[in-house]
């Protein structure tokens, strides 16, 4: 038998991925340029002057006059991309001098998402005015000027959690307390029907490929988490092929086709402390045009929720209890919550979230490929957990 | 199990080395030396962890040896040392594969067997399809409930009390014959 070196893939093997496994264009190129990098070296930690170097280059690409970039500082970031704040003197198109804050989001070598900056950079833009976004300035999509490809956004105001509230990694176990509650869980529910009734047809979503109402959507969904487990997993695990197979026959159709978040949880949006007003929603590299039932199912995901003083009431994603928020969704969209469709996506995304956290996070990790080692290396042990929900809903399935 | 120690080292070995430490205060010279020594301790760790059941069951070997060189020598009338260097034989006799071995021969058996699943999801028909879902779920819930248990104190459980202590579900370890 052959064994495969994922660590040095080969181009026939790379040729035999992207064969094997269907998906949209932009997510195929993406992966490709992964498996095609990946024998190359190790991250190495990036000084603050190269970035800021880069920076420049792709400012000075975009802003005719002189501008000025200073204040530079690393942000924390999440489990994924490099995070740099920073503040522009410059003119803005429209003539005016601003000193704006502005934050550089960049990849390393291989991150726990091997997405495409030029989608984060279009969805964000065209969701402008249509819900709380960040601004969004340039996109480096290919590394034309950064060391990674990356984009720069306007600083968002705001905190992901509560500044006293105890959570682990990536803002997951947050405890909400119940005044934040009341006026967060309308917000968040408010901003996610926004995000589903968005016209996307007249947006430059170039780099979004647009499925056929039906199934194809569920198709390509499935493939791209299919393609990540095969190239990055380092065992095989029979319930992973037991759920890539129940997902492929049991895909469901999908007529309203929506902009997908792919991560529309608590953690991933800002709000304001004093207002309690959500301020942007952040993190969109996993979005894509498919069934709003993936977020819906994400969402109402026992990893991102908490359970309320009584013990007994799930909160989604720590601020709303189950039922109101499917009640409510329904009432705002007018779109119907199907059950059906909800637990499909309910395995799709413990499926994906295996992937990401025993297949992706791993392969990194041990290629020390990503300025979060750590950080990926702890996240390896979410995935048995996700694992046994994975088992368990689908066994409710059959 | 992904979550071994030796991608564990490798990851705190590099955050301490690359974030860590050159972000510790120079004049604070206890804790620029105590950060060396955690990462002096890890790569220790790195190298020898897959040598250390080598290690102890070579230095058992050898002690059953001059065990009996002792007694050959003439210090051998006390009883309890004949009664540790029996014990000693019998559980070097049970302590012949590798940790490693171990792993690999788990790591291939269920490889084996999701090659056959694929297999039988690709061509196989319904009711085999059926049935074979059934094992496999089966088996899935046994393991990944040690997985879980194992990995517990890492806080991802939302109820961890419905989680059994991993020694209780853990075969115990055959006695000796």
């Amino acid at each position: 038998m052959s064994v495969i070196d994922k660590d040095r893939p080969s181009p026939e093997w790379i040729a035999a991925m992207r064969a094997k496994f269907v998906t949209e264009r932009e997510i195929d190129r993406s992966m490709t340029n992964k498996l095609q990098r990946r024998a190359s070296p190790p991250y190495t930690p990036l000084t603050l002057e190269q970035i800021v170097d880069g920076l420049r280059k792709l400012v000075a690409a975009h802003v005719p006059g002189a501008f000025n970039v200073k204040e530079a500082r690393w942000l924390s970031g999440g489990a994924s991309k490099l995070q740099v704040a920073f503040t522009l003197d410059w003119i803005r198109p429209d003539g005016s001098p601003e000193q704006a804050r502005m934050v550089l989001r960049l990849e390393p070598a291989e991150s726990l998402h091997e997405t495409s900056r030029l989608r984060e950079f279009q969805v964000v833009k065209a969701l402008q005015g249509a819900m709380p976004m960040p601004a969004v300035y340039w996109v480096d999509a290919e590394a034309k000027y950064l060391p990674y490809p990356g984009l720069v956004y306007g600083f968002a105001s705001g905190v992901a959690k509560p500044s006293n509230a105890p959570s682990n990694v990536s803002g997951l176990g947050t405890r909400m307390p119940p005044e934040l509650r009341r006026t967060l869980g309308p917000q968040f529910v408010r901003d996610m029907v926004k995000l589903h009734t968005f016209d996307f047809r007249g947006a430059d979503l170039s780099a979004f490929d647009i499925p056929q109402p039906g199934k194809q959507n569920a198709e390509w969904a499935v493939g791209w988490w299919d393609r990540v487990w095969e190239e990055d997993s380092d065992e095989q695990v029979p319930l992973v092929s037991l759920a890539s197979a129940w997902l492929r026959k049991n895909a469901p159709a999908v007529e309203h086709l929506s902009i997908v978040h792919g991560d529309f949880r608590v953690g991933n949006f800002l709000f304001d402390e004093k207002t309690e007003q959500i301020t942007a929603w952040l993190d969109w590299e996993l979005s894509r045009i498919g069934d709003r039932h993936q977020d819906l199912a994400w969402s109402t995901s026992r990893a991102f929720g908490s359970f309320a003083e009584d013990g007994k009431t799930f909160l989604v994603s720590g601020l709303v209890p189950e039922e109101a928020f499917f009640e409510s969704y329904e009432k705002l969209s007018g779109l119907k919550v199907d059950m059906k469709s909800l637990r499909y996506y309910q395995v799709f995304n413990a499926y994906s979230m295996v992937a990401m956290t025993l297949a992706t996070s791993y392969r990194v990790a041990k290629n020390g490929k990503s300025h979060q080692d750590v950080l990926l290396t702890w996240l390896l042990g979410v995935g048995y957990m996700v694992m046994d929900d994975l088992r368990a809903l689908i066994e409710k399935e059959l | 199990m992904q979550l071994r120690p030796e991608i564990q080292i490798q990851s705190m070995i590099k955050a301490m080395m690359e974030v860590v430490l050159p972000a510790v205060d120079p004049s604070n010279e206890l804790a620029v030396q105590q950060a060396q020594l955690v990462v002096g301790h890890l790569s220790i760790f790195a190298q020898r962890l897959p040598l250390q059941y080598r290690y102890d069951r070579d230095a058992l070997d050898r002690l059953i040896a001059l065990a009996a060189d002792l007694k050959a020598a003439g210090a051998g009338g006390d009883s309890s040392l004949e009664q540790a260097a029996g014990i000693g034989a019998k559980v070097l006799e049970r302590a012949k594969a590798d940790p490693a071995e171990l792993v690999q021969a788990a790591r291939a058996l269920t490889a084996a067997m999701d090659t056959s699943i694929r297999k039988v999801f690709a061509e196989g028909d319904e009711a085999t399809q059926s049935r074979v879902e059934k094992v496999t779920l089966a088996m899935g819930r046994e393991q990944l409930l040690r997985d879980r248990a194992w990995l517990i104190m890492q806080g991802w459980e939302p109820d961890p009390a419905s989680v059994p202590a991993i020694d209780t579900l853990l075969a115990p370890t055959p006695a000796q014959g």
